[in-house]
């Protein structure tokens, strides 16, 4: 398939399947479309979008105004994203104050609408808002579930219903945040890498590469993860949410 | 000796090439300008007047032309997008932050591209080159990286010309932004039946964007008055900016999530979400105004067909960083 003579690769040596790319999407949408009917949107009282709404506006100045210009000054490097890292941090500390399924993806979706709105004119889409919704939005929606809106030990309590220690709740903000640490560093390589930027500029696909950009990408995003954590539960208790 | 050198040069090239851009932007602009740029001011001219969603729908031709005609297309559709900011309300300043802001965006968008693009994409960018004029030449580990070995004239110039593919789309993005009211953008979205708690959130955040400058340039200003920088050269008292900036975020970001909540209360007394749909005292009409829109949106779909047809669509694959 082609298109003004960017070809639509589906057959570059050592990229991923469509098929199996299709399956996970499709997967994505069921788990959106289980949502919806079980929470659906109007689970989200106005407050909580006021939150979203806000950290999505702030993910949108960081990442293509202050970010991308701090960014310049540092080596360009897959260790280091200044851009990715603030949106990431901003998206945990929403998702603390919010905790309900759902709000990563939302999220993301209008992060998306507001990027294009702002900077790319609706360039890409819908590709990057399904994309980014279905990656890092579910990952961190999986978490919350996981955590059962508890997330990063806000409002936790032991099993007969009086607090627990800090330090507990400290740990279990930590170990959240490492976890999605680890899984906001998977979609880059394996989805973009490794498929869409073969599918559309026809880019070699080097697993070394993806491999490496995996590895170099979890240290930063795990950081990141444990200090978005942390944040996010003293922004969650100075906000008294 | 030399060797060290070119090290050295090396590694200020890769650390501090694309960081005039971001000076151009911090020093020119200002956090004044971004505010200034993404905020909307109400006015009388063609721009406002026209229906928001022939705007957006401009704005998305635009991308798509500068997407698919040859590059010198892009470079013309910014100068005529930046010239249109001068019909707006303070338009010469706005022109003066838009410009600079442009010339940010192609300076970093040349060198976002410029030293990853391989000699392969080279000679199809440039069949007619036999030779290509080598700039500098990296160290060979700079390849983990991902940099080219060779840095050459004719990458750059690739590079400046993918950047005419993004230039016109941020000034078109932006003039939207500038000219149209949230409750208008909040019309179009219910009148193509987005749901309501979306449609909310994405005007909050419209209206929050250039409040978080507000916020952030009030801060940065305190830090300032409480003695950043004091008593140092005035080149290290400006640089700490970026500082600023970055000790700002946190409590800006409590300050906005702390008044979310007057914002939502003041939604849901409002009846907010009271009722599935919501009615309008205001109906987005179709003038004659917008006809002209619409024939400039006409325009630019036969110019991308016609540029195609005589062979000046963008017939090279965009690689990006």
């Amino acid at each position: 398939m082609a298109f003004n003579g960017i070809k639509f690769d589906t057959s570059v040596p050592g990229m991923i399947p469509w098929e199996i790319v299709t399956i996970y999407f499709i997967v994505g949408l069921a788990i959106v479309f289980y949502f919806a009917r079980r929470f659906g949107l109007k689970s989200f009282t106005t407050i909580d979008l006021v939150y979203i709404a806000v950290g999505a506006a702030f993910s949108v100045v960081w990442e293509f105004y202050i970010g991308s210009f701090i960014g310049r000054f540092l080596p360009s490097t897959p260790f280091i994203g200044v851009g990715f890292w603030g949106r990431m941090f901003i998206l945990l500390i929403v998702a603390a104050l919010v905790r309900k399924p759902g709000t990563g993806m939302l999220s993301l979706l209008i992060f998306n609408i507001l990027s294009d709105l702002f900077f790319y004119g609706f360039g890409g889409e819908p590709m990057y808002t399904i994309y980014e919704a279905l990656t890092y939005g579910l990952f961190l929606d999986l978490v919350i579930i996981g955590s059962r809106g508890k997330l990063f030990g806000i409002g936790h309590k032991s099993t007969d219903g009086s607090s627990v220690a800090t330090r507990t709740v400290l740990g279990l903000a930590v170990l959240e945040g490492i976890i999605i640490g680890i899984l906001f560093a998977i979609p880059d390589p394996i989805f973009y890498l490794g498929f869409f930027r073969p599918l559309i500029s026809g880019a070699i696909v080097n697993w070394a590469t993806i491999q490496f950009d995996l590895l170099a990408f979890i240290p930063g995003d795990v950081i990141i993860g444990i200090l978005g954590a942390l944040a996010g539960q003293r922004i969650a208790k100075a906000v008294g949410q | 000796m030399n060797n060290l050198v070119d090290q050295i040069i090396s590694w200020v090239i890769v650390l501090y090439g694309s960081a005039v851009p971001a000076l151009f932007v911090i020093f020119l602009v200002g956090i004044t300008g971004l505010r200034e740029i993404t905020r909307y001011e109400s006015g009388n001219t063609f721009l406002y007047k026209l229906n928001p969603v022939i705007k957006l729908v401009l704005t998305i031709v635009v991308m798509t032309v500068a997407a698919t005609t040859i590059w010198w297309i892009g470079a013309i559709l910014t100068l005529i997008l930046l010239l249109s900011y001068l019909t707006l309300n303070e338009g010469v300043r706005k022109f003066g932050y838009a410009f600079f802001l442009t010339l940010s965006t192609i300076l970093g968008g040349t060198w976002s591209i410029a030293p990853y693009t391989p000699p392969s994409i080279l000679q199809l960018a440039f069949p007619n080159v036999k030779q290509f004029t080598v700039i500098w030449t990296f160290p060979s580990y700079f390849q983990v990286m991902g940099y080219e070995q060779q840095l050459t004239l004719e990458a750059l110039i690739y590079g400046l010309q993918t950047a005419f593919r993004v230039a016109p789309v941020l000034l078109s993005a932006l003039l939207f932004i500038t000219t149209t009211t949230g409750s208008d953008i909040f019309r179009m979205f219910t009148k193509i039946k987005i749901p309501i708690a979306i449609t909310f959130s994405v005007l909050v955040g419209i209206r929050m964007i250039p409040r978080i400058f507000e916020l952030l340039d009030t801060s940065v200003k305190m830090q300032y008055i409480r003695g950043l920088g004091y008593g140092k050269p005035r080149i290290i008292s400006s640089l700490l900016i970026v500082y600023a900036i970055f000790e700002a975020i946190i409590p800006t970001m409590v300050y906005l999530f702390r008044g979310a909540k007057n914002l939502a209360i003041s939604a849901d007394t409002r009846g907010f979400r009271a009722y599935p749909s919501r009615t309008s005292l205001v109906e987005l009409k179709f003038t004659s105004l917008d006809y002209y829109g619409l024939m400039i949106i006409v325009a630019l779909i036969i110019l991308a067909i016609v540029a195609n047809l005589l062979g000046f669509g963008r017939t090279i694959p965009y690689v990006g960083a």
